[in-house]
């Protein structure tokens, strides 16, 4: 279960316009100033166990804070955030992976990163290998593969997590029609398997197959929340009369 | 297409991991795999690849030995074992204070996307060092043995010794580490400290050439006083620093900026991920 307690983000972006060294020593005795950056302005949010949510909105209006905040990633400015569960960060497939290490080191990299130790992750080891389908490269170095490789790579290793709750951001556009396919296999388990999921995607289609309800965020606060069909057409009116 | 569920394949229970935060055993394997994947990549592309650890400090060693002990001379008991000792253990400081800043910043990336205590880079990268530290005091060893020194009981204070320096260590690279990413100058006044610090600290030449009343400014200086208390261990005449009286204040000095370090990484850690 996650709760979102008036939960405010305000990101503090400096005026960086130091172009010469006179207004750099300047700048160094007058205090820099900032713009205040709302990301997210007083959420007030519940996902309740077993819940598969949507959240959609345009670009910058708080999506991915929203799911780094459930993360831990970055910290409220203020409200409260409650997590009941471990959480698997689904944010960016392969983030960490080092091209000089083998696949086989690589697998052991991310999974201790994304939080499983050594033990779990030699159990898993096998089934992440024929579901990415690179036995053949096991021993190749990271940098040797293709693109489409290393998002499989990297998508096998996060799904294998048993973590009760899954934050995923838009990895579906990636990979071929096939892989779309067998993600999609995954998601229909996680969803039998009674997981959290919170779900960001562009893809109103998937979100529509697959979510129970959709959360509209539009520039940092919850524009409309409820079941599919009602936010989907909100956000297609918006969309449409802009 | 069907595809197995992970946990009908592992047969393992979902529910088992339930609630439990991720546990201290999956923190010790992040700071374990971590600290083995840098000590990898870092010599991945060179041909002498862990060589390099060892050959670092000893090329140093040579330098200065050829200029301190041709040029000018030092008249000091086992020069070399002196002067090599020195050498890995102040290097020992740098290496851990400075890398762990540089692993910090390249770790940024990942920093941003993923959460898992951030002391673990710092705690990594030490055991990286640590590791480095090991194979060189086996090196020294080696130098002990043809150099014909006797091998005396009190030796065996090195591993305390060790560990008092490590914690120190630890501790400076946590409150290094807390400021670098607000203040990035600070990897580049460090490094001009270290610098600073190995000719302010009797590693080249003896304490007996310096005025016996500046002597307690030296040894303000933890790390000099755990050099010079390895020294005596292993190879000096003098018991001056192998007393209680100095295991507690450099045991103290540890403590008191192992504390600070951590404290101060704690509560600045939490915004790493908006300023790296």
């Amino acid at each position: 279960m996650i709760v979102f307690e008036k939960v405010t983000k305000i990101f503090r972006l400096p005026h960086d316009r130091r172009a010469t060294l006179r207004q750099r020593f300047v700048s160094i005795l007058r205090k820099n100033t900032y713009e205040k950056l709302y990301a997210l302005r007083d959420i007030d949010m519940k996902v309740n166990e077993g819940e598969f949510i949507g959240v959609i909105g345009k670009n910058g209006a708080g999506k991915s804070t929203l799911l780094k905040l459930v993360a831990k990633v970055l910290e409220p400015t203020s409200g409260k955030i409650s997590v009941n569960g471990n959480v698997a960060p689904f944010l960016e497939l392969g983030v960490g992976f080092q091209g000089d290490l083998t696949v086989k080191d690589n697998i052991f990299l991310y999974g201790a990163l994304l939080g499983m130790n050594r033990k779990e992750i030699a159990e898993k080891y096998d089934w992440i290998i024929d579901f990415s389908g690179l036995e053949r490269f096991m021993d190749a170095k990271l940098k040797n593969l293709s693109s489409g490789m290393l998002v499989r790579l990297g998508f096998s290793i996060t799904v294998s997590i048993e973590s009760p709750i899954l934050l995923v951001d838009e990895v579906l556009a990636v990979g071929d029609i096939d892989f779309q396919q067998k993600c999609y296999n995954v998601f229909e388990n996680f969803k039998k398997d009674g997981r959290t999921i919170l779900f960001v995607s562009h893809d109103l289609s998937v979100v529509e197959r697959f979510c129970d309800r959709v959360v509209l965020l539009k520039d940092g606060c919850i524009n409309h929340q409820g079941c599919c069909r009602d936010v989907l057409a909100t956000y297609k009116m918006t969309v449409t009369s802009a | 297409m069907h595809t197995k569920s992970i946990h009908e394949q592992t047969g393992t229970n979902k529910n088992s991991s339930k609630g439990n935060l991720r546990g201290r055993n999956n923190y010790l394997s992040l700071t374990l795999i971590m600290a083995i994947t840098d000590f990898k990549i870092k010599y991945d592309n060179s041909i002498l690849g862990y060589m390099w650890s060892l050959l670092k400090p000893l090329l140093m060693f040579g330098t200065l030995y050829l200029v301190f002990s041709v040029f000018i001379r030092w008249n000091v008991e086992n020069y070399r074992l002196y002067l090599l000792l020195g050498i890995i253990l102040w290097n020992f400081l740098s290496e851990v204070t400075l890398n762990s800043m540089v692993l910090l910043e390249g770790k940024a990336s990942i920093i941003k996307k993923i959460y898992f205590p951030r002391w673990i880079i710092v705690a990594a990268s030490s055991l990286t060092s640590l590791l480095t530290l090991v194979l060189n005091i086996g090196v020294f060893f080696l130098f002990f043995v043809f150099s014909g020194a006797h091998f005396r009981i009190s030796a065996l204070y090195l591993i305390v010794y060790l560990i008092e320096l490590y914690t120190l260590v630890l501790g400076l690279a946590l409150l290094l580490c807390s400021l670098f990413p607000k203040f990035r100058d600070i990897h580049h006044i460090w490094e001009v400290f270290v610098q600073l610090g190995f000719w302010a600290t009797p590693i080249v030449y003896p304490i007996s050439i310096v005025p016996v009343k500046y002597h307690k400014f030296i040894f303000l200086n933890p790390v000099a006083r755990v050099i010079q208390s390895c020294r005596e261990a292993l190879i000096g005449s003098g018991s001056e620093f192998l007393g209680f009286g100095n295991h507690i204040i450099i045991i103290s000095i540890a403590a008191c900026l192992f504390v600070v370090g951590l404290a101060m990484f704690n509560k600045l850690s939490r915004s790493f991920a908006e300023e790296l």
